[in-house]
């Protein structure tokens, strides 16, 4: 059984006026995509989570929910929880992620009047 | 599970877990003619983890005197598992007041081994369990410990018995910082089984903000809200920013 990856207050930057579970499955979700929890990875139970973390249960136990649901951890009875082995899953996660981030810079472009190209192309500009 | 109870006491898990852990409706106190506390109401659903916040002389002790039955209201109901707080109901709750203090004329491990014989509801292996969790040393003599080191104790006190509602006064006041966490840490891990309700009064939002997920909110003796805290921050509030709104 790999060991366990077990998470400190400081892998984490919260906003204490957001829901803590939906940061946590942002940086789960970033921690996977980069490659930092690789598949396979074993992760804390919901109750070492809470109290290394010095959150709530029930926030990672939502998180732990939602990352299910999006098929980023998998659950095996009796044995933990695991980052999942499924590349097709990580990769459509990291995808919707990339199309996340490109729809924010493209509102931040619309807002100052530009196109997401003539965003980069500006950006690049020399002096 | 329908015939299961707690250790020593009357109380069907069942329906401990389905009706509220602590309710106030209504309660009302006067000390000689001061109103100390004035309609004070709220539910504390079973299995939460609530913060009882307020400034100093809010009525936070007062109101933690009536939950733990040292005096009753002069009016409204104060309710332990849907029955009257009150000495009989002390086997529900687990108490740590504000400022306690232990014998400083004994070692922890004495200590522990008297309130082992104390509480029917005692369990030796969650004290095991917690001694390693808070750093107690068994050898040291109270009265030579830390304030840090006393509030550890004092906890590993309250934790270690059995009973569903942990009530906890200022648990963190003059703690030093690693004595927070470990704090924190512990009542984190209580929790988890689900089975155990947490009420605290703390002035310290910063390290027990992420922790809760119920407030209760009083000022001058009166309710000033209660909140569930996930619901606030939805609505882009944090907990400090909700009690410098209702205090500040």
């Amino acid at each position: 059984m790999p060991p366990i990856r077990m998470w400190k207050p400081e892998d984490f930057r919260l906003d204490p006026s957001r829901p803590l579970y939906e940061q946590f499955v942002e940086q789960v979700r970033a921690m996977i995509a980069r490659g930092e929890l690789e598949p396979g990875t074993r992760l804390p139970s919901v109750r070492e989570a809470a109290a290394s973390l010095r959150v709530n249960p029930t926030t990672i136990m939502k998180t732990y929910q939602e990352l299910e649901r999006l098929g980023l951890i998998v659950t095996h009875r009796g044995q933990g929880t695991f980052v999942t082995e499924d590349e097709a899953a990580i990769g459509s996660s990291r995808r919707e992620l990339a199309r996340e981030a490109v729809a924010r810079l493209e509102e931040t472009a619309r807002s100052i009047g530009l196109s997401l190209d003539q965003l980069l192309a500006l950006a690049r500009e020399k002096e | 599970m329908a015939d299961m109870r707690y250790p020593d006491f009357n109380i069907p898990i069942v329906a401990a877990t389905k009706a509220p852990a602590i309710r106030c409706v209504d309660v009302t106190l006067r000390v000689k003619k001061k109103l100390v506390l004035d309609g004070v109401s709220f539910e504390i659903p079973a299995g939460s983890l609530a913060g009882l916040l307020g400034p100093n002389g809010a009525g936070k002790s007062s109101l933690m005197r009536i939950l733990t039955g040292m005096f009753p209201p002069d009016s409204g109901r104060a309710e332990l598992f849907c029955a009257p707080a009150g000495p009989e109901r002390l086997g529900v709750l687990s108490f740590l007041p504000d400022r306690g203090q232990l014998p400083p004329y004994l070692g922890a491990g004495e200590w522990l081994r008297l309130a082992a014989g104390l509480y029917p509801d005692w369990s030796e292996a969650r004290m095991e369990e917690l001694i390693v969790k808070l750093d107690v040393d068994r050898g040291q003599r109270i009265g030579s410990m830390s304030r840090g080191q006393e509030a550890r104790l004092q906890l590993l006190t309250c934790l270690s018995r059995q009973a569903p509602i942990i009530i906890l006064d200022e648990p963190f006041a003059g703690v030093d910082m690693v004595s927070r966490e470990s704090i924190a840490q512990a009542v984190v891990g209580e929790l988890a089984d689900g089975e155990r309700t947490f009420l605290i009064a703390t002035h310290d939002i910063r390290e027990m903000e992420n922790l809760f997920d119920r407030i209760v909110l009083i000022g001058e003796g009166r309710m000033l809200g209660c909140h569930d805290v996930e619901a606030l921050r939805a609505g882009g509030r944090s907990v400090e920013s909700c009690y410098r709104d209702v205090f500040a």
